[in-house]
């Protein structure tokens, strides 16, 4: 029994590398050998909310896709940018790109790219998406989009004047969107949006964010406030996973390419070594707990 | 060519980086003043360009700033304001900068009083009633909420002692809490995988031949050159203490 103890208080005065070099080996393995390693996906309640409001939308409804987030958070994220795309081109919904992150606009143009080089829809720009250049202010933009749209923004990214975009007519106000989804990752982000336009103006947000977001945004979505959350890399495999589907038996493929094959996103082949990670960071916090309580009991 | 050179700065970047886990090192450095040094020069100039330069300047010099705005005289105080700002660098006129301040404090303390109250303070409210017409399982839901919100605002309420039936509902109220610290934990681990996951999935990628064998050259180049700096590092050590 001593020779156990031994062994548990040993663990606790483990070099903190040997952890990390641990870590790395769990995320590693199941990235290189994916087949070893094949956890299901169940969808959750929130992540479902997301997909059936976006779902509901109809063919000419008008999306505000909005991109808080850059190079750091993108492995969490941008699938989520790239699924949404995905879900409202098969649905004919016509989508404005706002980013409100100096690198929200390098990546709002990569998830563009990516979708559009998939050739899977027939899009267009100005016609079925338009992509806003960066303006600094964060909230105060948002604030602006809510009251005067054309107050902030007079050209497209690529110098083209609103008035002569035919997707942009009619558009003034936070109120003329039919929905605003939010992809962030910090400040601004999901909060500033309920709080600076869509709670007031009453239009539909839902969003994307990263996982440490989670808890802070939750209050808003059992408000209703937001509608659905997806919460880091496991939201987005969810949702990716229900466009996948969606896109494979929908009925009408009428904004799609039929010869185009459809492969699933990238959230989907990460989260085996996400659960393996968890699983070992699990471990490492009984033993890390068992070796501080025999530590604490023997010095006692 | 140029793809190449950005995926071996790519790797190199991204392993300086990992190298910290090591300890500190040279590489770790130079990678970090890269990224201040490149995110302060990127911000500012994406800044200048999308905004000052066509929101500002459009409006007061349309002529010359074709930026699809019309002139509007009133952008002077903007400017104005910006100047001002600038003064902070001179000790005579730093006082002027305190109007800028000023202007951004009050604006900005006025917009997030209303916004937060109303959003924040009034919709949760209003949303941790219990619905006595639902469910048996969302009244129980509802009432555990409630009882968590009050609960965990008693914690927070020093204006009589924590003793009796308010200790206790304050103590329940540091469960609640610890709930949501512990909630907040699980998020944050699982945020910082994914950021590893998107990292590690990238440095395998550029580990193919394509890429010249970019991640495990470098990672070699490195190794070596971290164990040569180690072992330098501690003779010297030796030799100062002898």
């Amino acid at each position: 029994m001593n020779k156990v103890k031994k062994i548990f208080i040993k663990l606790g005065h483990v070099d903190r590398r040997y952890i990390f070099f641990a870590i790395a080996l769990s995320v590693l393995i199941p990235l290189l050998k994916p087949s070893w390693i094949n956890i299901p996906i169940k969808t959750t309640s929130n992540s479902e909310t997301v997909f059936n409001e976006l779902n509901n939308l109809n063919e000419g409804d008008r999306v505000l896709l909005s991109f808080e987030y850059g190079a750091s958070t993108k492995p969490e994220i941008h699938p989520m940018s790239i699924a949404f795309l995905q879900h409202l081109f098969s649905r004919g919904v016509k989508v404005y790109t706002v980013p409100l992150w100096p690198e929200g606009l390098m990546m709002a143009n990569y998830a563009l790219d990516e979708v559009i080089d998939s050739k899977l829809f027939n899009v267009k720009e100005h016609i079925d998406y338009v992509s806003f250049p960066y303006k600094a202010g964060g909230s105060i933009v948002i604030r602006g989009i809510a009251t005067d749209i054309r107050s902030i923004y007079s050209q497209d990214i690529n110098n083209i004047l609103l008035k002569e975009i035919p997707m942009m007519e009619g558009i003034n106000k936070v109120t003329d969107f039919d929905f605003v989804i939010d992809l962030s990752a910090g400040m601004p982000g999901n909060a500033e949006w309920v709080q600076y336009a869509c709670d007031e103006y009453n239009v539909p947000l839902t969003s994307g964010c990263t996982s440490i977001m989670v808890t802070d945004a939750i209050p808003y979505v059992e408000s209703g406030q937001i509608r659905g959350i997806l919460a880091g890399m496991p939201g987005a495999a969810e949702y990716e996973q229900m466009v996948f589907k969606l896109l494979n038996n929908t009925s009408s493929k009428k904004f799609m390419n039929e010869n185009i094959s459809i492969v699933p996103g990238k959230a989907t082949s990460r989260m085996s070594a996400q659960s393996i990670a968890h699983l070992l960071m699990v471990i490492f916090i009984i033993l890390g707990n068992i070796s501080y309580y025999l530590i604490r009991r023997s010095n006692n | 060519m140029y793809e190449l050179i950005g995926v071996w700065c790519i790797v190199l970047l991204t392993l300086s980086i990992f190298s910290y886990l090591y300890g500190d090192n040279p590489f770790y450095k130079v990678a970090e003043h890269i990224f201040v040094g490149v995110s302060a020069g990127y911000i500012f100039t994406i800044t200048f360009w999308d905004t000052v330069w066509p929101n500002l300047f459009g409006r007061l010099f349309p002529k010359y700033v074709q930026a699809g705005f019309e002139f509007d005289i009133i952008y002077i105080f903007p400017l104005l304001l910006g100047v001002f700002m600038l003064f902070r660098l001179s000790k005579k006129y730093q006082w002027l900068s305190r109007i800028s301040i000023a202007y951004i404090v009050g604006m900005a303390a006025g917009l997030k009083f209303y916004v937060f109250l109303n959003s924040n303070l009034l919709a949760q409210i209003q949303t941790s009633g219990v619905d006595l017409s639902g469910s048996y399982s969302s009244i129980i839901n509802d009432s555990l909420i409630l009882f968590g919100v009050i609960s965990g605002l008693v914690y927070f309420f020093f204006s009589k002692e924590h003793v009796g039936t308010l200790g206790k509902i304050s103590r329940i109220g540091i469960y609640f809490l610890m709930i949501k610290f512990g909630a907040s934990f699980g998020f944050a681990v699982m945020g910082r995988i994914s950021l590893l996951i998107g990292r590690f999935e990238e440095l395998i990628e550029f580990s193919k031949p394509e890429y010249y064998y970019s991640t495990p050259v470098i990672l070699i180049i490195m190794v070596i050159t971290l164990a040569y700096w180690s072992f330098r590092a501690n003779n010297e050590n030796k030799e100062n203490v002898v």
